[in-house]
Order: C-alpha cells, then sequence, then structure tokens
C-alpha cells in the first residue's frame, strides 16, 4: 500500500468521525433557540409578582385572588424529597415566571402571529399557518408564557366544543373556568400543584359538551425558548355526558447547561359515559451525556371519571426532561367507570424518571388497567411507582397491572415500587412486573438474519412498547417510534 | 439505639402500614420465671421424643427440653456464654451487619435478652433429626415481655432442619415477643428453617429473622403466622456468596382483627445467586394483611435471578391487604419478577364442586386447603407438615 492510499484511509476515517461527532452532536434536534424579543417579568417571586402576571392576562379579580391564595398556602409547604432520585436545590427565586413573545400580544387570526413564531413551530413540524396545518389535528401552540395561537377554532365552534388557551378561556368562559378549576387537583394538593396555582401563565382549555364526539384531534405543543424560565401551564379538559374527545400534548425546548423547570398541572373531568383520551409525547431536554442541563419535569395529571361509565385514558410516552416526576391519576368516582394508564418511559445518559399512575377505585364495578414500560439505558435511573387503592365503597373493583422494565447497559438502574391498597373484599387484582436485559437469543436471531445491532435492538424494543403505542393516535405513533430509534441511537453495542 | 429511635410510626416507610400505637398503649416488663402451667398442651403441639429446646417466657427451661438425641456434630449453649468463651466466629459474625441499619426492635431485643440460644453445626454434619426451638409465653403474669435470640451458624458442607415456634395456649394472655433470630450459613451448608407462630390472639409478636448467606449455601426458609394481634415478621436475606439460593415461602392465616405485616429483604450482593418468594396469605372476617417485598441486586450481582410472588385470599368482609413489591435492580443482566394478587375463592370453582353434590361449605375448606396445600408441600420435613397442618384446621373448620 503506498503513502496515498493511506493518507486517503486516513481522510475517510476521519471523516467518519467527524460524521459521528455531527451525529452526536445532534442527539436533540430540538435544541435550538429561537431569537425572540420577549415581554419578560424578572426574576423572583412574590405577591407583586402574581399581581403582576393576573394583570398582565387582564385576569378578573377572583382569578387573582385565587392565584395570592394558593401562593399563600405554597409558602407553607415544604419542598418533598421522597422521590428515588437526587437533583440540586431549586432557587424559585432566580426563576422567571412570565416570559411572553413581545409582538404577540392577541391574535385575531393566526395571520398575524410573528414569523419568526411560526418558523419555530414549522421547524418543530407544527405547522400552524392554514395552508400547511395537521390535517384532522387543532392545535394550541404554547411559547413559553403564553399561547401563540389555536388552529380549527371555528370548525370546533360550530359543534359547540370550546377549546382555547386557559387566559382566554378565563376571560370568555368564567363560569366554566371557576366551576371546574382546581376541582381535581386543589392547590394545595401538593408542592408543585400550589406554585402552578399561584404563578401558571397559560394552558389549554377544553370544553366538550353533552353528546358530542370531537371530530378532530385536540392537541397542545408546549416550546420552552427563553432562558432562566420556568413553565408552569395548566390545563383542564371538561367532557360532559356521552362526549368523546382525544387530545395530545407534545413538548420542546433548547439545548442549555442550566436546569429548567416545568411544573404543570393537567385536570380531566369525564361526566356519564364520557370518554378523554390523553396521550403526551415528552421531549424536553433532556441535558447532556454528562447530566448537565435538561428540564425538570415535575406535574401533576389527575382525572376525575365523575360519572357513571366515563372513561379516563392516559397514554404517555416520556422520552426526554432531565428528571421526570409525575404520576398521572384516576379517581375512579363513577360507577362502572374505567381508568386506563399506558406508558412507555425511556431513559438515557443521566435522565432520572420516577413515574407511573395512581388509581383510586371509589364507585363499584370501577376497572383499571396498568401498563407500564420501562427501558434504561447508559447511567440512567427509571423508576415505575403506583398505587392502586381499592376504597370500601368499591365493590367488584378490578385492577390489572403489569410494569415491565427492560436494561440496556450495565451502569443503569430499574426499580418498581408498586403499592396496593384493598379495603374491599370484592375486589380482584393482578400485578406482575419484570426486569430483565434485552435478550440476547433475540439479537443474535436478528443479527442473523443481516440487521445491525442498532437495528435489532429497536426493532426488539419497539416489539416490547407495542403494547403503548397501539393506544397513541396514529400520527403520534409514528412519532413516538421515531423518537425512541433517535433517543437510542448510541446507547447500543 | 432503641432510646433514641424509639418506637417507628406509620410516617416510616417501613411502617407504613402497620401502627404500633396498640402496642405503645401498653406497658411491659421482663418477667423470670420460667413455669408452665400447662404441660399437657405443650406436648401434645411437639413431640416430647423429638429434639425440643424450650423456653418459657424467654428464659430456658431444662425440664421441659429434650436434648438427649442431639448428634455429635451439633453444638449448643447459652449464646451468653458462647460469647464468654468467645467461641470461633462468634465476633466475627455478631459485628457482620452494619449497626446504622439495624432496626430499633433488633436494637431493644440485643439489649435486653439475657437467655439466647446458641446453635452450630460442625463442619460436613449432616443433622437428619428436626430440632425444635419452642419459644412459649405463659399466662401465669400479665404483660409480660420476652427477647427471644437466636444464633445460629452452620459450618461448610453441613445440613440442619429447624422449626422455631412461638406459641401460647391462652389466647386471653396480652404479652409482648420481640424474636431475633441471627443465621449464618458456610459454604456449601443447607439449612431448613421454618418460623411458627401461633401467638395468643391479643399478644404483640415483632421478629427478625437475619439470613447470611456464604457461597453454594442454600436457606429453604418457611413462615407461618397464625397467631397474635399485631405481627410483624422481617426475613432479611443476605446473598454474599455466588451460587447461593434462598426459598423463602410463607402462609399467613388471619381473622377476627388480627393484623399481620410480613417484610421480606433480598440483598443479592455477588453473582450468580437465586432466590425465590412465594408469600400466600388468608384473610377472615376483618383481620389484616400487610406485605412489603423488597428485591435489592448490586451493580456487582449480575446473573442473578429473582422472583417473587404474593397471593392474597381475601374470605372477610372487612379484611384488608396492602402489598407492596418493590425491585431495585442496579444491574442489567438479570431476571427478577414479581406479582401479586389479590382475590377471592373462585365462583367457577364452587359451581363444579357444588354441582357434584359437595355443600358450599366443605366447597369453601377444599379450596382453601387447596390455596395451602401447594405451600405446604415446600415442606420437605414431614413433622414440621404436621405440626403447621394441626395449627391451620382449626380456621378451615371456622370458615362459613
Amino acid at each position: 500500500m503506498n503513502e496515498a492510499e493511506n493518507k486517503k484511509t486516513a481522510k475517510i476515517l476521519n471523516e467518519k468521525t467527524i460524521e459521528q461527532n455531527f451525529l452526536s452532536s445532534r442527539d436533540y434536534k430540538y435544541g435550538f433557540v429561537t431569537d425572540i424579543e420577549t415581554d419578560r417579568i424578572p426574576e423572583g417571586l412574590n405577591e407583586n409578582v402574581i399581581r403582576l402576571i393576573s394583570e398582565k392576562k387582564k385576569e378578573p379579580s377572583w382569578m387573582c385572588e385565587w392565584r395570592l391564595k394558593a401562593y399563600r398556602h405554597w409558602l407553607t409547604m415544604a419542598e418533598p424529597h421522597w422521590p428515588n432520585f437526587e437533583y440540586g436545590p431549586i432557587d424559585y427565586q432566580a426563576i422567571s415566571y412570565y416570559n411572553a413573545p413581545k409582538k404577540a400580544p392577541k391574535h385575531k387570526s393566526l395571520n398575524d402571529v410573528d414569523p419568526e413564531l411560526l418558523k419555530t413551530f414549522d421547524k418543530l413540524g407544527i405547522p400552524l399557518t392554514e395552508q400547511k396545518r395537521l390535517s384532522g389535528v387543532a392545535v394550541d401552540a404554547v411559547f413559553d408564557s403564553v399561547s401563540v395561537g389555536t388552529t380549527h377554532q371555528s370548525e370546533l365552534e360550530k359543534v359547540g366544543i370550546i377549546f382555547c388557551s386557559m387566559s382566554e378561556a378565563i376571560r370568555s368562559h368564567p363560569e366554566l373556568v371557576k366551576k371546574y378549576l382546581g376541582s381535581v387537583v386543589p392547590y394545595s394538593d401538593n408542592f408543585f400543584a400550589a406554585l402552578n396555582a399561584a404563578v401558571f401563565s397559560d394552558g389549554s382549555f377544553c370544553y366538550i359538551p353533552r353528546g358530542v364526539r370531537s371530530p378532530l384531534e385536540l392537541s397542545t405543543y408546549f416550546r420552552i425558548n427563553a432562558a432562566d424560565s420556568g413553565q408552569f401551564e395548566r390545563t383542564l379538559i371538561v367532557a360532559e355526558d356521552n362526549s368523546f374527545v382525544s387530545y395530545l400534548e407534545g413538548c420542546t425546548a433548547p439545548t442549555r447547561d442550566e436546569n429548567q423547570l416545568h411544573a404543570a398541572v393537567v385536570e380531566l373531568i369525564a361526566m356519564d359515559h364520557a370518554e378523554i383520551k390523553y396521550s403526551t409525547v415528552q421531549n424536553w431536554y433532556s441535558g447532556d451525556k454528562e447530566g448537565k442541563g435538561g428540564i425538570y419535569n415535575f406535574v401533576t395529571k389527575r382525572g376525575k371519571c365523575a360519572g357513571a361509565h366515563s372513561k379516563i385514558s392516559w397514554t404517555q410516552v416520556e422520552a426526554g426532561a432531565a428528571i421526570t416526576w409525575k404520576y398521572p391519576s384516576c379517581i375512579l368516582q363513577g360507577d362502572h367507570s374505567i381508568g386506563e394508564f399506558y406508558s412507555v418511559a425511556l431513559t438515557n445518559h443521566r435522565m432520572q424518571a420516577d413515574t407511573g399512575t395512581k388509581m383510586i377505585h371509589i364507585g363499584k364495578n370501577t376497572r383499571s388497567t396498568i401498563v407500564s414500560k420501562g427501558i434504561s439505558t447508559d447511567e440512567s435511573n427509571n423508576n415505575y411507582r403506583g398505587l392502586v387503592k381499592i376504597m370500601p365503597t368499591a365493590d367488584r373493583a378490578r385492577n390489572y397491572s403489569q410494569c415491565d422494565s427492560m436494561l440496556v447497559g450495565n451502569k443503569c438502574r430499574a426499580n418498581t415500587f408498586p403499592y396496593i391498597e384493598v379495603k374491599n373484599n370484592s375486589a380482584v387484582l393482578e400485578h406482575e412486573a419484570s426486569t430483565s436485559k434485552i435478550n440476547a437469543d433475540q439479537i443474535f436471531y436478528l443479527l442473523s438474519r443481516g440487521l445491525d445491532m442498532e437495528g435489532a435492538v429497536s426493532l426488539i424494543i419497539n416489539g416490547f412498547c407495542k403494547e403503548v403505542f397501539k393506544e397513541l393516535p396514529m400520527e403520534f405513533a409514528v412519532e413516538a417510534v421515531k423518537l425512541l430509534e433517535m433517543k437510542l441511537e448510541g446507547s447500543v453495542g | 439505639m432503641f432510646q433514641t429511635h424509639g418506637i417507628p410510626t406509620v410516617k416510616n416507610e417501613e411502617w407504613k402500614y402497620t401502627s404500633l400505637e396498640p402496642l405503645e398503649k401498653n406497658i411491659f416488663e421482663l418477667v423470670k420465671d420460667n413455669k408452665l402451667a400447662d404441660r399437657s398442651a405443650l406436648f401434645e403441639y411437639c413431640n416430647p421424643q423429638e429434639i425440643n429446646i424450650v423456653f418459657v417466657n424467654g428464659i430456658f427451661s431444662a425440664d421441659l427440653s429434650n436434648l438427649k438425641n442431639i448428634p455429635s456434630g451439633i453444638i449448643h449453649c447459652p449464646l451468653q456464654e458462647a460469647v464468654a468463651k468467645d467461641l470461633p466466629k462468634i465476633k466475627e459474625f455478631l459485628t457482620k451487619y452494619d449497626p446504622s441499619q439495624k432496626t430499633p426492635f433488633a436494637a431493644l431485643n440485643e439489649a435486653l435478652n439475657s437467655d439466647g440460644l446458641y446453635i452450630r453445626a460442625d463442619q460436613n454434619t449432616a443433622c437428619k433429626e428436626l430440632i425444635h426451638i419452642v419459644h412459649v409465653t405463659s399466662a401465669s403474669r400479665r404483660n409480660s415481655a420476652s427477647m427471644p435470640r437466636t444464633l445460629m451458624v452452620l459450618e461448610k458442607s453441613s445440613e440442619a432442619t429447624v422449626l422455631e415456634s412461638h406459641l401460647s395456649f391462652d389466647d386471653k394472655a396480652v404479652y409482648f415477643a420481640n424474636a431475633l433470630t441471627d443465621i449464618f450459613l458456610d459454604e456449601n451448608a443447607t439449612l431448613h428453617y421454618c418460623k411458627s407462630q401461633k401467638e395468643s390472639q391479643n399478644a404483640f409478636h415483632i421478629g427478625q429473622t437475619r439470613v447470611w448467606q456464604e457461597r453454594n449455601s442454600n436457606f429453604d426458609g418457611f413462615s407461618f403466622m397464625a397467631g397474635g394481634a399485631l405481627t410483624r415478621n422481617d426475613l432479611d436475606v443476605v446473598i454474599n456468596g455466588e451460587g447461593a439460593s434462598a426459598n423463602l415461602n410463607a402462609l399467613y392465616n388471619m381473622s377476627t382483627t388480627q393484623h399481620v405485616d410480613n417484610h421480606t429483604s433480598v440483598d443479592h450482593r455477588v453473582p450468580n445467586g437465586t432466590s425465590n418468594q412465594l408469600y400466600k396469605g388468608i384473610l377472615n372476617q376483618a383481620a389484616r394483611g400487610v406485605f412489603n417485598g423488597k428485591i435489592f441486586v448490586r451493580p456487582v450481582a449480575q446473573k442473578t435471578n429473582s422472583y417473587q410472588l404474593n397471593k392474597n385470599l381475601l374470605l372477610g368482609k372487612d379484611c384488608r391487604v396492602d402489598t407492596k413489591p418493590q425491585l431495585e435492580i442496579f444491574a442489567d443482566d438479570v431476571k427478577c419478577t414479581h406479582g401479586a394478587t389479590i382475590g377471592q375463592l373462585d365462583e367457577d370453582q364452587m359451581f363444579y364442586l357444588q354441582t357434584r353434590c359437595i355443600p358450599s361449605k366443605i366447597a369453601r375448606r377444599m379450596l382453601a386447603q387447596g390455596f395451602v396445600d401447594d405451600l405446604f408441600s415446600k415442606i420437605k420435613n414431614e413433622s414440621i407438615h404436621h405440626k403447621l397442618d394441626k395449627l391451620v384446621q382449626p380456621s378451615f373448620q371456622a370458615l362459613e
């Protein structure tokens, strides 16, 4: 081999490494920052800040009072530290609690929205402009603290569905907001719920009237952009008798070295024979390989099956955030009501997740299903924590839980903490959990069929999560599969 | 230690479902007399021909014990004497556990125990006979407290079968038994261990058994809990040698307002360990059952296989179950599963039996018996099997 050839190979090798480096830095493709002028409240939290937020949003006085009540309660609470993960102290005074893009105070139509913003959402794959909109999905896009636009509103109005941002709802439908806000997650519920109640800036509100099946999938897309800020949004969905709605939620944030706090509250209320399907694909920035930066995702999600034969179904794909700490729960109050929870939680690098569900059976003949799949890779820590509680009134309650964990790599951790409390002797419960490594025989088989290692692992993980993915709406299921593949890149081998 | 920590409250995660308030309401005192009024009841339970080591109110009774048939390789003496003589390995063993991890009740036992038992099986001894350790509380004194303490050391390649019974023949007696048993299994040693608890209906029983396993040792454990107003039974196994295996099986059978709290912890510290747990419970009337099973797999403990299953049969109207199986896994090449079920007698099975002209009362009994039988079949020693069966039968007869 002559020298020239040697050089050539070296060059090719060099190119390869460059490509690899390039690829690895591309791990998180939503990590860009949009440079946009913002209206921002300086860091810090006190009663004046809360009044200012309320004022900026032109809220009625009862809303401001409610916020202050929550804030005063929050002051009496201590930050909880029981979950199975570690994080540094959070300085609540160093967070800016309100960040809104300046050019977007209120839009008559989406055409008035700052083109820079539209570009951002285009880049995220969420086109908001009329021509390009996802057909069949109505989107409410939340950028930092405010909603920048809601699509398909007129179509929804025709069937009587109210779908708008929370601030708009407080102004235009105060009676509904007043009646339901905080009825499932009261401000006194927990530390982060109280904080959220005090400073929440926006979110989505959705009201499905009696007997209406939502013709569209409703969805909210959350984007954190500003630095040193937190996102505190509140979502409220009310489904009246015999209605049905399917709701999606997606999240991303830029790549930053500091940790940012996201403390949201989601409340669902289902009346007689109503059904709410709530799906989340969460892909906040998760920090780099050394665990620097990323979003703290401390969320309170709870649904109440208030009516008989109602149904609430949670589906979540948790693939981002430095720390995920959330337990979407169902209070099964109505007789014959059904609660479901399907979850895939993937952790890589140094991500930590403590997630699961709570099923509180109160009504007779209530049923719940829990399917949770955890995949941990690299040096991450993935926990399942769930509670199934059968109250003495819940005759003939039925629960089936399954939580499986898969370990990829030898530095990761997977733990399960299921709590089962039964106070009624007619209950039937089954719970199973397993933890194992990816099956070597399956990998060998796929490799022998000509797949490469990554393809094989991704195929096996896909199969492992299939039960959950099939619960997601079509477009999201495809997205979720891609997301997992992207996350697993580089962690296999 | 006990003084600084005091009695744990429900705020403590380990005691989440068991409130010790009723225990705190009573004042107990240690008693010094080891007289038992009713000898015949005792001998009906334990065969006087077998090896019996009997303690009354926590104090050894030479009179009631039968030590004649103890084979030559087995050494037994009071624990205090063994410590005083500094017999080999005693010191090493007593300092094995991290003192900060100690439970307040283990500390209390160590502080107050005056008459412990030390048993050692020499290298290569295989003791076929059952060694029956009986802790009986007499009804003569009210509010007595006893602190039974046992240390068993099985040297390399030895084998033994031990039954540890805690009982009382007076269901009205109120007392507090705080037992602590330590088991050390050296390489290749095998121990068949059964703890049977049939304390008085008004008694408090808090027990902890700690097992330390070296390479290729086998621990075959069974816990039977049927008595006591409030029972807490901890079984903690440390797998510290490759290839060691542990079986933890248990049956708890409770009625009236009894409360039983079973905790297990299996700590896999080395690779290639195996552990199996099967805990079954039958709850009648307003009884309450708690199960908390932990499996830890340390980062080095690759190729660990660990299974855990908790099954509960709810027969009573007001009974209650809280179960919390827990897996904490830090290694990747492992197979761990756990499961929990809670249910009633199968209606189809009841229907089938009734179509075969079996009255519902007997059908119930048969199904409950069936629920128990696959557990009992795991007990290898016939004498233990027989004794437990005798203890469980009356509760089946009472089934409505």
